[in-house]
């Protein structure tokens, strides 16, 4: 991959291209290479470790964390941005919802702030809309976030306007940054900077030229886009804007919407002789006991350097703070596959059998009954219907059964993980969101969260070659969410994952959850590798997972349950996972196919389950899958 | 109480009664826990023991009737009595003799039958097959039932035993010493005072013993803490303890079969309690045997230092339902212990250190990648 050059990634907007002038040419292109993304593929570049720097929005920097910034250059405002505006038919302050793009996180941020600013902390309701269909939104009471181009193209079209830059401005007396040169600490020497100021100074020479190419690429107005260019957009970042930032950062930590996060210059760096002053472990640790967002720079740190203690009596604070009734939950529902036939040849998969194999079956009506009469007879509330992705099965086979299903038995129905669900769609050539509908209409529930696996995909590649990408499963669950339905997360390490690894994963669940708000629950397990699996287990063990689910509890500050994986892990280790931060004992096991032929057999009854919760020191309530109880806690 | 408690753990002050009640009825297992690793780390850092042994039980025949055992067999000639053969005992070491333990422990049911010349005779037998193994055998209960079954004392038991090979007495047979618990679940062995008597007088005669709890029946948190003082008086005046070792109890085919299956939770609640109250006991035992190799992990981080050995072939826990596997390699007990983010050491049955292994790259890759951040930082420095 890296051919010794700075691996460079940069969003394409046209506000950002005076950065970049002639970073792809001689003399610039033999010591940089630069690709141009999205804003989220940009920082995740970073994240990943798939780029040394990148022209990042800031929160996606906070995001991060511990990330150095290039002195003198940024995309900001003193003003009026004019690419970042709250429009509406009435006053802002009277709007009741406002339609934004979720993905733009940085200006969501800041709208939020300045929002809560001018009406005094209430706050309108936000729904995630794409650009164009949020100003189609605009109506009644309500408004719509707009940024980039469609913000240019609909000046003038609103009798209520919020320029987000002039708000700040106003609130704050400070310049805006939206976005900045952001690489890890020591990626970047003094010449690389150079480059990029040099870089900037012909860019902003060539302003009048760019904004020429983008008028005849989009239509809009060449002087429109000049004045943009020439006075909208600010491109320093000296000490005022510095302050802008830090101001924003503060605010945004203040308000729980960003990780605390500080403005550090790789040439500051490079002045003194000792690293930025590290916060303290122990300051870090109460942060995440008190529940303030992590960067995923902390999540990392405390990963490595936090004790078992540390790790566990934080997210027991945090769990206690959650859930103060000190109430465990288990939910009484059985894991069924309905069938062992699979295309994806997991590495890690000890179940799967290929089409036409002797092993290979398919659950009869007849089967499947019987497990289902069993669950109803033990006071059940549920089934995780789960396969294999069959080849061969329709989306009608689906909807037939389920359809069977909810009218025989009342159960609720938690089914077809999204690598299911895009088997699905591909087979039938329909959408992820057709695909959902057409099951929910048969009977679909509510989604698992499993296939999760580690969402970086580098990982991916090397263990589940044939499954999704890590933003494909993101994007199911984004639009299961989107349409009401709720889902489980999960997170299988212990393979070729790194510690770094497992904290993206967090972080991009985190993010979602920011977005959708979908996700119940999350469950974590490692790799079980007994037999018939064909990789070898990289980090796990029994420390690991306590560890491993402690911090989850301390990332995942927007995801309200934690469940404690027994079924993985053994009913005693899943016991002391409890106290790790799990309010969850997840569920009474009647089967579970995968795992158990990878070697795990545990098996635990209800009252098995409630000794083991009440002995944590608990009361035991069954739940649903929507985490409400059944019974009173006892 | 708890900031009290903490502060006597800080200056290394002994602790009550009173709070160890406390400790056993804190809800926070991990805060208590907490307290006892930080005993545990004063007294042993971050070594963590472990030796080579096997077991052997030669005999399941037995005239007591204890309610939570499911291993004995009440006569010889009942269905599964077994009394072995010295020939068949011996066995067991020479087919391990390629790569050889160095320990024996051996337990057996009080068999109402056999001389003690067998017991003499055994000891000899194995010293023959390695002069150097170390054979800790004989509860303090199989001892005071051998000196009236002979009519001796405890001391001249002892003395004959040693004179054939004994070196050291495992701690078994404790169980509960409360008269309360102990007259219901084994009313027909050695008494509390009777098994403190037999440590006391091994002692004397310079023979270091172990000593356990069986917990998890139908004793109270006070029979807990009693038995751990009464312990802990018995150590202030001999010194001869090495390690204590809780055991949970386990309910399969046994007399409380209809009692509740031990918790992780209250196991370590057990280790660590142990840990805080015993400060004259060097060593905690994480019993891997009774608590499952992974809940003995997380006990080196609740108080124990030490997790027992290899074991091959222990059959009493396995009776009761414990779902444990029958032996540890060397290599997964120095795993399990490095993956607790502790140093594995071997150590022979008197803690002498036989070899320490390296200590695990700890499992978080996050290490290199930090390093790799501080090789950065190095670079732009320099």
């Amino acid at each position: 991959m890296s051919d010794g050059r700075l691996r460079v990634a940069a969003v394409g907007y046209l506000n950002a291209r005076p950065l970049y002038e002639g970073l792809d040419r001689e003399p610039a292109s033999s010591r940089i290479r630069l690709d141009c993304a999205v804003p989220s593929e940009v920082a995740r570049r970073v994240a990943e470790d798939e780029a040394d720097l990148a022209l990042m929005p800031v929160a996606a920097a906070a995001t991060i964390g511990d990330l150095r910034l290039v002195r003198g250059c940024a995309i900001g405002a003193r003003g009026a941005v004019r690419s970042v505006v709250l429009v509406g038919e009435r006053p802002i302050e009277e709007l009741e919802e406002i339609a934004v793009d979720l993905s733009s996180r940085t200006s969501v941020v800041l709208a939020r702030l300045l929002l809560r600013a001018h009406r005094k902390g209430s706050e309108p309701r936000l729904v995630g809309l794409g650009p164009r269909e949020a100003v189609a939104h605009v109506g009644q009471g309500r408004g719509a976030l707009v940024i980039g181009d469609p913000a240019l193209q609909i000046e003038g079209r609103f009798p209520h306007v919020m320029d987000l830059g002039t708000a700040w401005n106003e609130l704050t007396g400070l310049p805006f940054v939206f976005a900045a040169w952001c690489g890890r600490p020591g990626a970047l020497s003094q010449d690389d900077e150079r480059l990029l100021e040099r870089a900037k100074q012909a860019g902003l020479e060539r302003r009048h030229a760019i904004a020429a190419e983008h008028a005849e690429r989009t239509g809009l107005a060449v002087a429109s886009l000049r004045a943009y260019l020439d006075e909208a957009i600010h491109y320093e970042l000296g000490d005022d804007e510095r302050r802008g930032l830090e101001r924003f950062y503060d605010d945004a930590a203040r308000a729980g919407l960003l990780p605390a996060a500080r403005v550090r210059f790789y040439d500051e760096d490079r002045k003194t002789t000792t690293a930025a002053a590290p916060v303290s472990l122990d300051a870090l640790l109460s942060r995440a006991a008190e529940g303030q967002r992590l960067s995923a720079a902390e999540g990392l740190r405390l990963g490595a350097e936090a004790s078992l203690f540390d790790l566990g009596l934080a997210a027991d604070a945090v769990r206690k703070r959650r859930h103060p009734e000190g109430v465990v939950t288990y939910i009484v529902d059985r894991n069924v596959n309905y069938t062992n036939v699979c295309t994806t040849s997991c590495r890690f998969c000890a179940f799967y059998r290929p089409l036409g194999h002797p092993e290979a079956w398919v659950l009869t009506r007849e089967q499947l009954g019987k497990k289902l009469q069993e669950v109803v007879d033990a006071g059940g509330v549920q089934i995780l219907l789960q396969g294999g992705l069959h080849p061969e099965l329709r989306i009608e086979w689906y909807e037939d059964l389920f359809r069977w299903m909810k009218s025989t038995y009342k159960l609720g129905l938690h089914a077809l993980s999204p690598e299911e669900i895009l088997h699905i769609g591909r087979l039938e050539g329909l959408s992820t969101r057709v695909v959902l509908e057409r099951l929910r209409a048969a009977g679909l529930d509510s989604v698992p969260g499993g296939g999760a696996e580690i969402l970086v995909d580098r990982v991916r590649r090397t263990i589940a070659k044939a499954k999704c990408t890590s933003d494909e499963w993101l994007g199911v669950m984004r639009v299961a969410h989107h349409m009401g339905l709720r889902s489980s997360a999960t997170m299988m390490y212990g393979t070729v994952d790194t510690a770094a690894d497992r904290v993206t994963h967090l972080v991009k669940l985190r993010d979602l959850q920011d977005e959708t708000g979908g996700f119940t629950a999350f469950f974590c397990w490692d790799f079980q590798h007994e037999r018939g699996t064909k990789i070898e287990p990289g980090e796990n063990g029994t420390l690991l997972y306590l560890r491993q689910q402690a911090l989850a509890r301390l990332m995942l500050d927007n995801i309200q349950h934690v469940g404690a994986s027994w079924v993985t892990q053994g009913p005693e280790v899943g016991q002391v996972a409890l106290r790790f931060g799990a309010d969850d004992f997840g569920s009474v096991m009647f089967e579970e196919n995968v795992v158990s032929s990878a070697g795990t057999t545990f098996c635990m009854n209800a009252d098995a389950m409630e000794t083991r919760i009440r002995a944590a020191g608990f009361k035991a309530t069954r739940r649903n899958v929507h985490y409400q109880w059944l019974t009173p806690p006892a | 109480m708890l900031e009290v408690i903490r502060s006597k753990v800080e200056r290394a002050e002994r602790l009550s009664a009173d709070e160890g009640l406390f400790l056993f009825r804190h809800p926070d297992v991990v805060a208590v826990g907490l307290l006892a690793n930080q005993v545990r780390e004063r007294l042993h850092g971050d070594r963590a023991y472990f030796n080579r042994n096997m077991r052997v039980e030669v005999t399941n025949v037995c005239v007591a009737s204890c309610l939570f055992c499911s291993f004995a067999k009440l006569e010889e000639g009942a269905p599964g009595a077994h009394t072995m053969k010295l020939e068949e005992a011996w066995a067991e070491l020479e087919k391990r003799m390629d790569d050889p333990p160095s320990e024996v422990h051996i337990v057996n049911g009080l068999h109402p039958g056999l001389p003690l010349s067998y017991y003499e005779d055994l000891l000899k037998g194995f010293k023959r097959i390695k002069p150097d193994i170390h054979m800790k055998c004989f509860t303090a209960v199989e001892i005071h039932f051998f000196a009236q079954l002979y009519k001796m004392t405890h001391r001249q038991v002892l003395e004959r035993l040693r004179a054939a090979g004994l070196d050291s007495l495992p701690g078994g047979g404790a169980e509960i010493f409360h008269p309360d618990v102990r007259s219901r679940i084994s009313h027909d062995k050695a008494t509390a005072d009777e098994y403190l008597e037999v440590h006391r007088v091994a002692h004397s005669l310079g023979i270091r013993t172990n000593s356990t709890m069986l917990y998890g029946h139908i004793e109270t948190f006070e029979h807990r803490v009693d038995h751990l003082l009464r312990l802990r008086a018995l150590q202030d005046e001999t010194k001869g303890m090495q390690a204590f070792i809780p055991l949970a109890f386990h309910p399969d085919g046994n007399g409380m079969r209809n009692l509740p299956a031990p918790t992780a939770i209250d196991a370590l609640r057990t280790v660590a309690v142990s840990r805080l109250l015993l400060d004259n006991v060097q060593h905690i035992k994480a019993y891997w045997v009774s608590m499952t190799p992974e809940v003995a992990q997380i006990a080196l981080r609740f108080g124990a230092d030490d997790v027992d050995g290899t074991i091959i072939h222990e059959t009493i826990y396995r009776a009761a339902g414990s779902r444990s596997p029958s032996g540890l390699t060397t290599a997964q007990l120095v795993r399990l212990i490095q993956e607790a983010g502790r140093i594995p050491v071997e150590r022979d049955t008197l803690y002498n250190v036989v070899h320490e292994h390296p200590r695990a790259a700890l499992p978080e890759a996050a290490l290199k990648v930090r390093d790799r951040m501080a090789a950065r930082h190095l670079e732009v420095l320099s």
